[in-house]
């Protein structure tokens, strides 16, 4: 039973890339970076956004389901982990199946790395490192209980939309208490009529 | 192996991991132990744990539950360890005969001797006051105590000042004006309890992250907040109020507050007659700032001004926090004044929720100019003009008052001293001027004029490059030391590892010039901080900043003692001005502040206002994390933020000419700075230098530069300059990388996102 | 909120790399249990040929010619399984058809140096590290060459008789054919004899670096035993038991050969039986890399890129994408069409509508 997630609130994110350095400090990532840091309109706002791991439920891990080779476990608590090293070929697959974008995959090592919620940390009852460092707390890890006591206003969903498709996550995004259930995942069937900007 | 015929999405094999430079995780270290201690950073003193290995090596960082900041860390404290057996570390002491020659390593007895006898000669020719000293807000308040006493009683030179000058020190006299003391009135608890709170020129995301989670806790409880600032910046962005006015405004903009808040009858009248003094002369001048001139004067729709005023006359428990946006100003006292205005007339002190302080820049910018190695000031926020306070200092040192010498100059004052010839030879520590003085090309011609300057740092600086002896020192966690930080909070630093190579504590650096000059050498024998620290205990005792009850000890049992703290049973005083000021009579004093033009003001040949600062994976002069492989990654070098209605592509050389200099960045196209003002981080050397353009005007009383607008001119330029690698000592390497992610630009304020390259 | 208490995960078939090896053969997987036992038979025909309808059959093997033959059986069946997942058996067929037809557009040496690179040189574990890649191949030549030695031995494929009237002289039979002669106590015969014992200095080593790894290195407080610590210890079990046979005929006189060597062959038998279950399945799968990596450089060269919907920039090859839209369309995966836009526009836009649609601000 995994009762602690990670809860996101871009809102909060004031995109100082502490979680991005906390990242290649845990252990098991060896100086190596997971997590995603993307501004999402730079020009004309600060805004940042961070993007983990969100260890999709429903449909099971799409990543792990694409792997040709079963090199993505899944554990019971519902953790996607990262590539086995001695099983993944480096194709790809994975990268392009997340629908958040979350795998990377290193080149010359022909190896696919993704956040894995600092297992060795969380399993051990500590914070992942980018959720512990989280000046704003935009990253928050936790049960939804102690989220709700410091925001008593907030609404978790860990339902996205993509088009036809909704999945649902084992960590989750803050909302407003009024918001919907779902969360657009930025991806609808309207992108397919979308044009290619120049 | 060939490169693999493969094409990838951007950034899908960005990791950001290891390069060559240093770094690296090291997954090989055996052993284990947590050395708690603080990040040596900004001004909020993260607590953070240093883990070290079985053989005393530091090799990581794991985030530390402190009250302060509750296990979070910035990108820069996360990375802060790496410094510490970083391979540019200085090992060796470095001398030059000539200022042609190249740095060449030689024992201590060489260098030191060259010191001394550099010192004797000089202050010989001379006088004593020809040789100055500069130091740093940077150093465990230990070593800025021992700076003072060594410039005054060793050298017997009045000339010692330090880089809080470049920081904060408007706030500092301000608040000595207004309360009578420098500190900040509140513990940054005490916002979760405010209505409204008020940030003006503060960058917090970005120079003060893990301040953030204060904000947001008070945001979460339903506080508004309010940004005052030319950009909106990440912590403006969300802002329930932002006030994106025109740099160096700000005086006049809380003057229009105030006349709001007065028209309105929103003043707390029994706290202006019970606590102030001083009202009505202020009174007087607010007829003036009407929303509309003030609107026209800042440049904002005067509806702003109406809305700010009655968000904070109307607030119950509001509080303001400021930091270098309004003091960096020939009117910063000034300005930091019209904000303590605004507090002491809503009646906003002494209580949860109610209150005001400055964000101190530096680790220990607080306790660093506390005692006594500000050049008017001695230990113990004690005015070095003040006969009471020449007199317990004269006895705790054990001279004569003849012998300490009177106030001194400011830093960049004696920068000018030594270029007109007043000032001969220069002892600096922890500093880095080549960056981070205004009209930089000046400063440099102020050091060329030195006959001697020597320089101790754990880095080789552009400064330390320059001069002719330079002494290796230690980094934060090689020695033991406390530091205050912005709230007034003491805490230790603890010893993680010993110096690498032949490098020495400072302490031990400058007790040994001192033992070896022999003046009063008999005052310069310690043997450790700590014994340091007994002596400043017993010298600031009694005075407004008083340690006295402070003890290490005392400090690890708690986490953090503040000052007041006059015995040791006495808790310390986390919140200030609770029933009385600490002037005399206990009042606070008004102070009726017109606003002033800045310095230079825009012309046909230079139309527009520049305005620098910092961004959030950078330190100051960026010696320390201008190294760090991380930080280097995310923000590679400086640009110019503009405005889109100037017309400019995004990485488009711009020009940036002022009437001091010029230089050529990529823009950085954002619609969050204002139209009329660009924006430069100041955190590179050489011909990126943002203080290359800025003005060194100063602050009649903080002696402050105005680095935060000047007068300049922007146009398309040929070709960007490339930030220069950051020197290296003797035989030392240079990392491949640099000119690799120096060409990459920030996608954003903050660095550059992981998404792309 | 009950949804932040339950448990979201159930078993799932993903959870496949390392199933108790008890429940895969429940799970009655018609497919992988024919091509398992067809594999079985397959592997006792062999050995009945090879060894002359078990002439030359050395009955002291038969625990490992048992063994052997349920690997077969193991690693068969566990093929089949994978390649039942969409995406695994299209990179099956796509990476042989680039193997067998490499197209115009694909360098006729890239094949041998991708196959030398990757199978045998291992250049991708040097790049993670270089002491890594020297056990790594201390490990893998160990294995291959023990492996060469001992399986033509054990099928009976290769005997040894004395030449008649020497003391040392040896004829090799191969399938039961006399080839030649070699001198035991010469250099070759040596080298021949000695042969497995390399294969075991080799394996130690590799295998030891592997456990000191585990046992010290940080954030290894996720190692299992059985999934990592098992085959690295069956490896140095297998390895000191042959060596110690060695010992015990060169050095001890015979002492305690017997009990020694059924020890070793027990090492032995399990870690076959265990190898489709484990860890060391990966040498089974290793060699798709070359297939995927060449399938995806051939059709990159002749059908081109295809570029991100969102920024344009180049992201995949058009049939590397195409393909994984079928995969996914076969997995029911119903947004296949998403996968046209590159990892970064993904995060943008999720940031942008989240922004616009559900929380601006703070």
């Amino acid at each position: 039973m995994r009762k602690k997630a990670l809860f996101i609130d871009p809102g909060r994110c004031i995109g100082c890339q502490a979680c991005v350095a906390a990242c290649r400090e845990c252990d098991s990532h060896k100086g190596r970076s997971m997590i995603h840091l993307d501004y999402v309109d730079p020009g004309n706002s600060a805004a940042a956004m961070p993007t983990v791991c969100m260890h999709c439920s429903d449909p099971v891990a799409p990543c792990a389901q694409v792997c040709p080779v079963d090199a993505i476990p899944v554990g019971n608590d519902g953790v996607v982990g990262t590539a086995s090293p001695e099983l993944c070929i480096g194709c790809g697959n994975c990268v392009h199946a997340c629908p958040f974008g979350v795998p990377k995959l290193d080149v010359p090592e022909m190896l696919q790395y993704k956040c894995d919620l600092c297992y060795d940390r969380s399993s051990q009852g500590l914070l992942p490192m980018c959720a512990s460092v989280c000046p704003t707390d935009a990253l928050f890890y936790g049960t939804f209980d102690e989220l709700q006591a410091k925001r008593p206003s907030a609404k978790a969903v860990d339902v996205f939309d993509f088009g036809n498709q909704s999945v649902v996550t084992g960590n989750a995004l803050v909302a407003p208490a009024g918001a919907e259930d779902v969360i657009p995942g930025g991806y609808s069937v309207w992108n397919e009529f979308l044009e290619t900007p120049a | 192996m060939k490169k693999p015929l493969q094409i990838l999405a951007p950034g899908v094999a960005a990791f950001r991991k290891e390069s060559s430079r240093p770094g690296n995780y090291v997954s090989e270290e055996r052993g284990e132990t947590m050395v708690a201690t603080h990040c040596c950073y900004c001004g909020v003193q993260c607590g953070m744990y240093l883990r070290v290995s079985a053989e005393g090596k530091v090799f990581g960082v794991e985030p530390r539950n402190h009250d302060i900041n509750k296990l979070k860390l910035c990108p820069k404290g996360v990375t802060a360890y790496q410094q510490v057996n970083h391979q540019d570390r200085l090992t060796k002491p470095l001398m030059r005969d000539r200022r042609e020659d190249p740095l060449r390593e030689v024992t201590w007895d060489q260098a030191l001797d060259r010191v001394v006898s550099e010192i004797r000669r000089i202050q010989a020719a001379y006088g004593n006051d020809a040789f100055a000293v500069y130091s740093g807000s940077s150093l465990a308040t230990e070593k800025c105590y021992l700076m003072g006493k060594f410039a005054r009683v060793a050298l017997a030179t009045k000339h010692i000042d330090y880089n809080g000058r470049l920081c904060m020190v408007s706030a500092a006299a301000a608040n000595k004006k207004a309360f009578g003391v420098d500190r900040a009135a509140n513990p940054w608890s005490d916002m979760l309890e405010a209505d409204v709170i008020m940030l003006l020129g503060a960058n917090v995301g970005e120079c003060f992250p893990v301040a953030t989670q204060y904000f947001w806790g008070a945001r979460d409880r339903g506080a508004k907040l309010i940004t005052v600032d030319p950009r909106e910046t990440p912590i403006a962005r969300t802002a329930d109020i932002h006030v994106p006015l025109r740099p160096g405004t700000d005086a006049a903009f809380c003057n229009g507050v105030l006349h709001v808040i007065e028209r309105e009858g929103l003043i707390d009248e029994g706290f202006i007659r019970s606590r102030t003094t001083g009202w009505d002369a202020l009174k007087a001048v607010l007829p003036f700032y009407t929303p509309e001139k003030v609107g026209e004067i800042c440049g904002l729709d005067p509806a702003l001004i109406e809305k700010v005023g009655l968000t904070w006359g109307r607030a119950g428990k509001a509080m303001a926090f400021h930091a270098r946006g309004i003091e960096h100003h020939i009117q910063g006292v000034d300005n930091c004044l019209s904000v303590i205005n605004l507090c002491l007339a809503t009646g906003q002190f002494g209580a949860p929720g109610k209150g005001y302080g400055t964000i101190t820049g530096q680790g220990n910018g607080q306790g660093g100019r506390e005692h006594g190695q500000k050049s008017d000031q001695l230990p113990g926020q004690r005015m070095i003009e003040d006969p009471a306070a020449r007199e317990h200092i004269c006895r705790v040192w054990g001279i004569t008052d003849e012998e300490l010498p009177r106030a001194g100059t400011s830093a960049v004052e004696m920068v000018h001293q030594a270029e007109a010839g007043e000032i001969k030879g220069w002892l600096g520590i922890c500093n880095n001027p080549m960056v981070s003085m205004p009209s930089a090309g000046r400063i440099a011609g102020g050091f060329d004029c030195l006959e001697f300057h020597c320089q101790i740092d754990f880095f080789l600086s552009e400064t330390c490059n320059r001069a002719d002896v330079v002494l290796p020192g230690t980094s934060w966690a090689e020695d033991e030391g406390i530091s205050t930080n912005a709230e007034g909070r003491v805490i230790k630093y603890n010893k993680a590892s010993e110096p690498p190579g032949d490098a020495k504590p400072d302490w031990w650096i400058v007790c040994e010039i001192a033992r070896r000059l022999g003046h009063h050498a008999d005052k310069f024998q310690f043997a450790s901080s700590r014994e340091l620290f007994e002596e400043l205990r017993v010298a600031s005792k009694g005075g407004q900043a008083d340690y006295s009850g402070i003890t290490y000890e005392r400090i690890e049992e708690t986490g953090g003692i503040f000052w007041p703290c006059p015995s040791e049973d006495h808790p310390g005083t986390p919140r200030l001005f609770e029933e009385r000021f600490h002037h005399p009579d206990g009042l606070a004093r008004f102070h009726a502040i017109e606003w002033r033009p800045p310095a230079e003001s825009v012309s046909r040949k230079y139309p527009m206002w520049l305005t620098t600062g910092r961004t959030v994976a950078h330190y100051l002069s960026g010696n320390q994390t201008r190294r760090i492989d991380a930080l280097v990654q995310q923000t590679p070098r400086p640009w110019v933020e503009v405005h889109p209605s100037l017309g400019y592509k995004n990485g488009d050389p711009v020009k940036v000419t002022s009437p001091r200099g010029s230089a050529t960045y990529p823009a950085l196209v954002v619609s969050t700075i204002r139209e009329d003002t660009v924006f430069i981080p100041y955190h590179w050397a050489g011909k990126v230098a943002a203080n290359l353009m800025t003005i060194d005007a100063l602050d009649p009383t903080s002696k402050i530069p105005e680095f935060k607008v000047c007068a300049c001119r922007v146009e398309l330029g040929t070709e960007i300059d490339v930030p220069p690698a950051p020197p290296v000592p003797p035989g030392g390497q240079v990392y491949p990388e640099v000119g690799v992610f120096d060409k990459l630009q920030p996608s954003a304020p903050q660095g550059r996102g992981t998404g792309r390259g | 909120m009950s949804r932040w208490d339950a448990d979201p995960v159930s078993d799932h078939p993903i959870n496949r790399p390392a199933p108790p090896p008890g429940t895969a053969l429940l799970s009655g997987n018609r497919g992988a249990l024919a091509g398992g036992v067809a594999s079985a038979l397959a592997l006792t025909v062999a050995i009945l040929l090879g060894s002359r309808n078990l002439d030359n059959f050395d009955v002291a093997l038969l625990g490992y010619a048992l063994g052997t033959i349920f690997l077969g059986f193991g690693i068969a069946y566990r093929s089949v399984l994978w390649v039942q997942s969409p995406a695994a058996r299209r990179y099956l067929i796509r990476g042989w058809r680039a193997l067998l037809r490499p197209g115009p557009n694909l360098p006729k040496s890239e094949i041998p140096r991708t196959v030398f690179s990757v199978l045998l040189l291992q250049r991708f574990i040097a790049e993670r590290s270089k002491p890594r890649w020297l056990a790594h191949q201390g490990l893998f030549w160990g294995v291959i060459s023990a492996t060469l030695i001992t399986f033509p031995l054990t099928f009976g494929f290769i005997h040894f008789r004395a030449v008649a009237g020497t003391e040392s002289l040896y004829w090799i039979y191969v399938n039961g054919i006399r080839t030649v002669k070699i001198d035991a106590l010469g250099i070759v015969g040596w080298l021949m004899f000695h042969g497995l014992n390399f294969s075991a200095v080799l394996v130690i080593a590799g295998a030891a670096w592997f456990l000191h790894r585990r046992w010290s290195e940080r954030g290894n407080n996720l190692t299992q035993f059985g999934r990592d610590l098992m085959p690295l210890i069956a490896l140095v079990a297998i390895s000191v038991t042959g060596l110690a046979l060695t010992v015990s005929s060169a050095l001890m006189g015979g002492f305690g050969y017997q009990p020694l060597a059924f020890v070793h062959m027990c090492t032995v038998v399990l870690t076959l039986v265990w190898i489709p279950f484990g860890k060391f399945f990966h040498t089974v799968q290793r060699p798709a890399m070359i297939g995927v990596h060449l399938h995806k450089q051939a059709t990159l060269a002749s059908e081109g890129a295809i570029n991100c919907r969102s920024c344009g920039a180049e992201m995949e090859g058009a049939v590397f994408v195409g393909d994984l839209q079928k995969t996914m369309s076969e997995l029911g995966l119903d947004y296949s069409g998403w996968i046209e836009t590159c990892p970064a526009c993904k995060r943008i836009a999720r940031g942008a509508r989240y922004r616009d649609q559900v929380k601006a601000g703070f």
